[in-house]
């Protein structure tokens, strides 16, 4: 034979010749990477095969990171505006500054704000580089601000994604098993189609699995990524996902009874009685929910019942109340959810609803097991999916919820084959037995996630109370991110709220809010009002216009992070396999005066005098521990701090030093972590019974605040509401817009990569404006034509038509976060479709529950005339 | 950031047919005007040599001199044409050069010997018959070298018709004829009646019609998609106003209506004009059928049609 | 031997790491690409499929490029049957790309910098300027990497390993294999070229 053998590593070559292992931060995805150094220059990027992250393979970002880090027109010096004045396309008049310069007056002006009140500073950070935030978690807290938000207010991540997947599967999203699935059903979502999380990894995984033999089934308005791969495309008007998921439902539950029965008694709350009230029937002497014991036919508490003798269905008698299983009111509720309702709604019609349904039911095998690593296990091999794509509405929760319900029905919820939350469980580092978590039982019994990536896990969560935090998140409890940053409401309810403090100081690391959100001439509204901005980029973008000081930033190939994958439940691979811990660290020099963020900001800690306070921080963020903890004010460099988060973790013998060296150590993972449900006693809400109490108690406080909360989206029971795009019914305004994830693209500033903007300008979808053939050809519009699109609003954007097959007759989709306009970004500007402009960020936009956007507009199309 | 050239070829990139700029654009230009330079030096040549017009087969060398010249520049790297020597066994660019080589260093050995030049190598020499030969067998290989060139070019299906070289042939036989004709008009010499030269470029003419036809509509009817789309773009595209009113109109209407002599009597302006006009038209045949070729389009064997 | 690549289309989803990581890996120039992914929509709406197919040089055993060639600038390496030029001796005619029924084949004439005016990157003085200007270029396996021991970039890089690679001669190697096996085609069968790149069918 004379095969190729897979790729040596040379770990250290001869001088001026090294390979130094990092980890890629074009996207979140943070696979492990290897950079080729000779003679100081970087000239190549490969992924790191001794790492599970990506197993030394790269997309097509990863491959192209030298070009970002390599552009002219990165920021390289520190910078100050000298015109005062602030707006779109304002030349701030830009001069160059001492990073003293610029360190004094930023330290100054928080130094001002710390002894006024502390919240008056807000903070927001890019997600693209969301591992690297660390540092800011120390800092944050440090100086006293809870104002902290990723990528601006009202960012359109995942919030319902990441809730709802916290709430049912303790993990950050949601993928199928793929080792074992054998039926995926996808609502929308690209996992394992080159984005998101696990970007690489997954990619790997799902093709492994479509070769295998796993079915595929995407719903989707568009046959792009995930649908192209796909068995079967089922193409659904834009945003009504909801509608089909709980036809399914309904049609497991009431057509077919196919139904996991000893899942839902074990693992939901679906055994819990309801009162009339609509809350759980409690235990008078311990306060916990009750469930009916069919052995004994008395109620017992859930945590004393034997699962398998709690009913599920029937009407009891309790505490002097009528009470029914809240599974029998849930099956009733979704009575109503018939396919041929659903077929309306969604344009699927009602016998494909039912042939999927009964597909999905047969291949989840409910009942059957399988022996893996000697382990026997629950086997499902189906799951239902979804991500950030159907949750970007206004009935953002239910959406999310709707779905993951399928898996719920036919106990598909990590066990072998099923629906998984990636890495929910991790035992922890072999030798330490540090950084492990357990998703465990929490109040009422139900499940807590072992770890989470924000401050508040996703159950339980706090009382709302009148809010101090400017996105209102402490009113609105379910949010993660919030709006009201930057919405047109926000003044005005912060006036009728009380809120105690304006923002006046805005720190901003790398997010592009101006593109980021919504229409940019709110965000700039909202820019403007603020007193001062300082802002770590790496290019001038179009959120620098209203920006004081400009930092230059090191970018991912200069900084150090311990945690690139940390916690696993973020961007680590799922499924059985290895647990791989690597780092982050700088593999070139700065070309110009670009320092490390996290050493610029302990610089202003300690300028702006609260340094031990940040040292604290440190110390609870990382949990340091004896040696390891940072002592009173004293300054640390982040690569001291970071070697002692290493040597916390791993012993001594491991720290920074270890890990530049090795860059990445891997161990096996066990069946019990990867298939953990079997091993917990926490249960799951199909329920949500806390909701329409939770719904009232902001509304007694927000209503008089002209914010009025509509209960329904407060219901215990999921449910399909329509987006405010439904409900538009003016003339010729007959598309849905929505936009999607290119895997080209990273956000916004992987435009500006040479190398990704030149194969986005070759791709037929990048920078175009996909419409169906026949919509196309019946407005008259051909292949290529420069079209308007404008909302019921008169927001308006321009760009060219690609005319395809593949997409929804009614729908229009476009490449997110591409038409930049600054001229700091010269390959970025003018390409693609700035889509955020057409979008409002008003409440009537916002789901009420957790504040995510709706992303979908109605709008009206017509062909601009060129000369 | 950008150049227009570069924009193309991205444009280009995207799209399903692209067309060929290669040797039609910029530097490439001068690949038509080479090809059309020799095919014409080479016919006029042979004609000549063949009618005993001296000063026609001076003309076609300068012509030839000309196109060699533009076969150079077409060049990216003009400083390595000798390399296109080697390779004479498979590739017909190879051959042409070595044609065109031949026809060089044979022209000027017969020039040398003829008393219009003071014969610096003698009359008659056996040098001079060698150099006749040799500018002979490097005018035919050039008149034939072009057609197989684009036969060859297996990207551009429209030019993969056998008739090409055909047609080559039979467009460099009529240029020559026209330089012949343009010559002897130029020179105020009468076109005597027992040449035939008007009949036998009506004749050629006649082929070249043929070919045409032929041409057209074998690519039409090969079903292939991409030879379609440069027809398309030859007969009611991009092309077409080249086609009708150079390859067409001045090539074949014009001279065909005057040899007649309807419109005017056969005199020695009107002759200049029939072999111009030919010339021109030779000139958009080439022009045209080369900036008609398009890519063939990569996909999936069973999405080809 | 005989090297060559077998792309599963079933496996790709047109990420783009090939494209990507042999420019990474070559520094080829702005508008050269040896290894690209094209997208082919097929069918009507609703029953619509999407094809991602990457392609590259077809390295084929009769290749056109190679007998149009006049310099002898593009030739096949007789001990393992790939195709590539040298670029000392192209004269930078690009009769080969029109010979190329693949269009696999760039010519290399526009700017040698991604940022147009703003000069090379540093990346690019070291990598993109190795390449002559003027000359035709195209994809060799990865030539300088074989010699290393080490796959195509693209093959090595490929997210999802839908690029495999190895001995076409020999009938047990990974390509002779999956080629029976899965029913490997090529691309523009009926030009006669006998491609050395096959695919599996999606």
């Amino acid at each position: 034979m004379n095969e190729i053998k897979p790729p040596r590593i040379v770990e250290r070559a001869p001088e001026g010749d090294e390979w130094i292992p990092s980890t890629c931060n074009l996207c979140y995805g943070t696979c492990s990477i290897l950079v080729h150094k000779v003679d100081g220059v970087a000239v190549k990027i490969e992924g790191n095969p001794k790492s599970t992250v990506g197993k030394g393979r790269l997309c097509g970002k990863g491959v192209s990171g030298l070009m970002t880090h390599y552009d002219p027109n990165r920021v390289r010096v520190p910078m100050r505006r000298t015109n005062p004045e602030k707006g779109i396309g304002i030349d701030p008049g830009w001069e160059e500054i001492s990073w003293d310069e610029a360190l004094d007056e930023i330290a100054g002006r928080l130094k001002k704000i710390r002894a006024e009140d502390p919240r008056k500073l807000s903070i927001q950070r890019t997600t693209t580089v969301y591992t690297m935030g660390l540092p800011w978690a120390a800092f944050a807290p440090g100086f006293g601000t809870t104002n902290v938000s990723e990528g601006g207010g009202g960012l359109h991540c995942g919030n319902s994604a990441h809730q709802v997947s916290g709430l049912l599967h303790a993990s950050w999203g949601v993928l199928p098993d793929f080792q074992y699935c054998n039926y995926a059903l996808y609502f929308g979502a690209s996992k394992g189609h080159a984005a998101g999380h696990n970007s690489n990894s997954n990619m790997g995984q799902a093709a492994d699995a479509r070769e295998r033999g796993m079915k595929m089934v995407v719903i989707d308005p568009m046959c792009n990524f995930a649908a192209a791969k796909a068995n079967e495309w089922v193409p659904i008007r834009v945003g009504t996902d909801a509608a089909l998921a709980l036809a399914m439902c309904n049609v497991l539950a009431n057509e077919l009874g196919t139904l996991d029965i000893p899942y839902l008694k074990a693992k939901t709350n679906g055994p819990y009685l309801i009162g009339p009230d609509g809350t759980y029937v409690r235990d008078i002497e311990t306060n916990e929910p009750l469930v009916w014991d069919t052995k004994d036919s008395i109620a017992k508490p859930h945590n004393v019942a034997d699962s398998e003798d709690m009913a599920l269905e029937g009407e009891f008698e309790v505490n002097g109340v009528t009470c029914q299983p809240s599974f029998i009111l849930l099956k009733e509720h979704l009575k109503k959810y018939t396919p041929e309702y659903a077929e309306e709604i969604t344009t699927v019609p009602a016998e494909n609803i039912r042939r999927l349904t009964a597909e999905f039911a047969k291949e989840a095998r409910i009942g059957s097991t399988i022996v893996i690593d000697g382990v026997t296990l629950p086997y499902r091999p189906a799951a239902a999916i979804a991500f950030r794509g159907l949750q970007g509405h206004r009935n953002a929760t239910f959406n999310f919820l709707a779905v993951l319900l399928l898996n719920q029905l036919v106990g598909a919820a990590d066990v072998v084959g099923s629906c998984h939350g990636f890495n929910s469980a991790f035992d922890g580092i072999p030798e330490t037995g540090r950084m492990g978590y357990q998703p465990k039982a929490g109040p009422d019994g139900l499940m807590e996630v072992g770890t989470w990536m924000a401050y508040d896990p996703p159950y339980p969560r706090p009382e709302p109370k009148k809010p101090e935090e400017m996105g209102l998140q402490d009113l609105f409890v379910m949010g993660m991110t919030s709006p009201f940053f930057n919405s047109k409401e926000g003044e005005e309810l912060w006036e009728k709220l009380d809120m105690p403090y304006r923002p006046e100081m805005l720190i901003n690391y790398g997010a592009n809010i101006m593109m980021s959100i919504a229409n940019k001439d709110l965000i700039a509204e909202s820019l403007k009002k603020l007193d001062f901005i300082a802002s770590f980029d790496l290019f001038m973008n179009e959120t620098s216009d209203f920006v004081d000081i400009i930092l230059p930033d090191r970018g991912y190939l200069g900084c150090y992070n311990t945690r690139p994958n940390s916690p696993y439940i973020f961007s680590h691979p799922a499924g059985m396999g290895d647990w791989s811990w690597a780092i982050q660290q700088p593999v070139v020099e700065p070309e110009g005066k670009e320092r490390i963020f996290a050493d610029v900001l302990i610089d202003l800690a300690e300028r702006a005098d609260f340094l031990s306070d940040m040292n604290a921080a440190f110390n609870a963020v990382f949990d340091l521990r004896g040696e390891n903890r940072l002592q009173g004010d004293k300054k640390y460099s982040y690569e001291e701090i970071c070697d002692a988060d290493l040597k916390n973790n791993f012993g001594d013998e491991r720290g920074l030093e270890f890990f530049k060296k090795e860059g990445v150590i891997s161990w096996p993972k066990t069946p019990e972590e990867v298939y953990w449900r079997p091993f917990t006693d926490a249960r799951v809400p199909i329920y949500w019974e806390w909701m329409p109490e939770l719904g009232k108690k902001i509304q007694a406080i927000s209503g008089p605040a002209g914010l009025d909360v509509p209960m329904e989206y407060y219901s215990a029971l999921v449910d399909y509401l329509p987006c405010a795009s439904h409900e538009c019914d003016h003339d010729n305004f007959d598309f849905y817009t929505f936009y999607y994830r290119d895997t080209l693209h990273t956000n916004s500033f992987t435009m500006e990569n040479a190398w990704l903007d030149e194969a986005a300008q070759l791709d037929p979808y990048s920078y175009n404006i996909a419409m169906n053939t026949q919509s196309g050809l019946k407005r008259g519009l051909e292949d290529g034509d420069l079209i308007q699109l404008e909302t019921a609003k008169g927001r308006k954007v321009k760009g060219r038509v690609h005319l395809t097959q593949a997409i929804h007759p009614e729908g229009l989709g476009i490449a997110a976060l591409c038409g930049h306009w600054a001229k700091g970004m010269p390959v970025a500007e003018g390409k693609g479709i700035f889509y955020n402009e057409l979008l409002e960020l008003d409440w009537e936009n916002v789901n009420p529950v957790n504040l995510t956007l709706d992303l979908c507009s109605k709008v009206k199309v017509s062909r601009v005339e060129e000369n | 950031m950008t150049s227009a050239r570069y924009d193309q070829l991205i444009n280009d990139l995207k799209s399903e047919y692209r067309p060929q700029r290669e040797w039609a654009e910029g530097r490439g230009a001068f690949l038509i005007y080479g090809h059309f330079l020799v095919g014409v030096a080479a016919g006029g040549w042979l004609l000549s040599r063949y009618f005993g017009s001296f000063d026609g087969m001076v003309l076609s060398y300068l012509l030839a001199c000309l196109g060699g010249l533009a076969h150079l520049v077409n060049l990216a790297r003009p400083e390595r044409a000798l390399n296109m020597m080697l390779r004479y066994k498979t590739s017909w660019v190879s051959r042409g050069f070595w044609g065109l080589t031949f026809f060089m260093i044979g022209g000027l050995l017969y020039f040398l010997s003829r008393s219009e030049f003071g014969a610096p190598l003698g009359e008659g020499s056996r040098i001079s018959a060698a150099g006749d030969i040799l500018a002979i067998i490097g005018s035919l290989t050039m008149m034939c070298y072009m057609g197989f060139v684009y036969t060859a070019s297996k990207g551009i299906p429209f030019w993969n018709s056998t008739l090409h070289p055909v047609l080559y042939i039979a467009y460099a036989i009529r240029g020559g004829i026209a330089v012949l004709v343009l010559t002897l008009a130029l020179r105020g010499q009468e076109l005597g009646g027992e040449s035939g030269l008007l009949e036998l470029w009506i004749g050629v003419t006649a082929v070249v019609i043929v070919l045409w036809v032929l041409e057209i509509q074998g690519a039409v009817s090969s079903g292939d998609e991409t030879a379609k789309r440069s027809i398309n773009d030859l007969l009611a595209g991009r092309l077409a106003v080249y086609f009708y009113g150079g390859t067409l109109l001045i090539g074949l209407v014009v001279p065909l209506v005057l040899t007649t002599g309807t419109i005017a009597p056969l005199s020695a302006s009107i002759l200049a004009v029939i072999g111009l006009a030919s010339i021109i038209g030779d000139f958009f045949m080439k022009y045209s059928s080369i900036k008609a070729g398009v890519y063939l389009p990569v996909r999936l064997p069973h999405l080809h049609r | 031997m005989k090297w060559g690549m077998v792309i599963d289309l079933k496996r790709c989803v047109g990420c783009y790491g090939c494209q990507l990581s042999c420019k990474a890996e070559h520094g080829t120039p702005r508008g050269v690409f040896f290894a690209r992914v094209l997208k082919q929509e097929e069918g009507q709406y609703p029953t619509v499929s999407q094809t991602f197919l990457p392609v590259l040089c077809n390295h084929c055993e009769d290749p056109p490029c190679v007998d149009a060639c006049p310099t002898g600038a593009s030739f096949v390496w007789e001990d393992d049957g790939t195709v590539d030029i040298d670029h000392d001796l192209c004269v930078g005619c690009r009769t080969c790309m029109l010979a190329c029924p693949y269009s696999n084949r760039y010519f290399n004439d526009n700017e040698q910098a991604y940022y147009g005016d703003q000069g090379q990157t540093p990346y690019e003085a070291a990598r993109t300027s190795q390449h002559q200007e003027g000359v035709v270029m195209k994809c060799n396996f990865c030539r300088d990497r074989r010699q290393e021991g080490k796959e195509p970039a693209c093959v090595a890089n490929c997210p999802t390993v839908a690029r495999h690679f190895g001995d076409l001669d020999d009938p047990t190697s990974n390509v002779s294999r999956l080629i029976k096996e899965r029913a490997g085609f090529v691309l523009h069968p009926d030009k006669g070229t006998k491609p050395n790149v096959y695919y599996l069918p999606a």
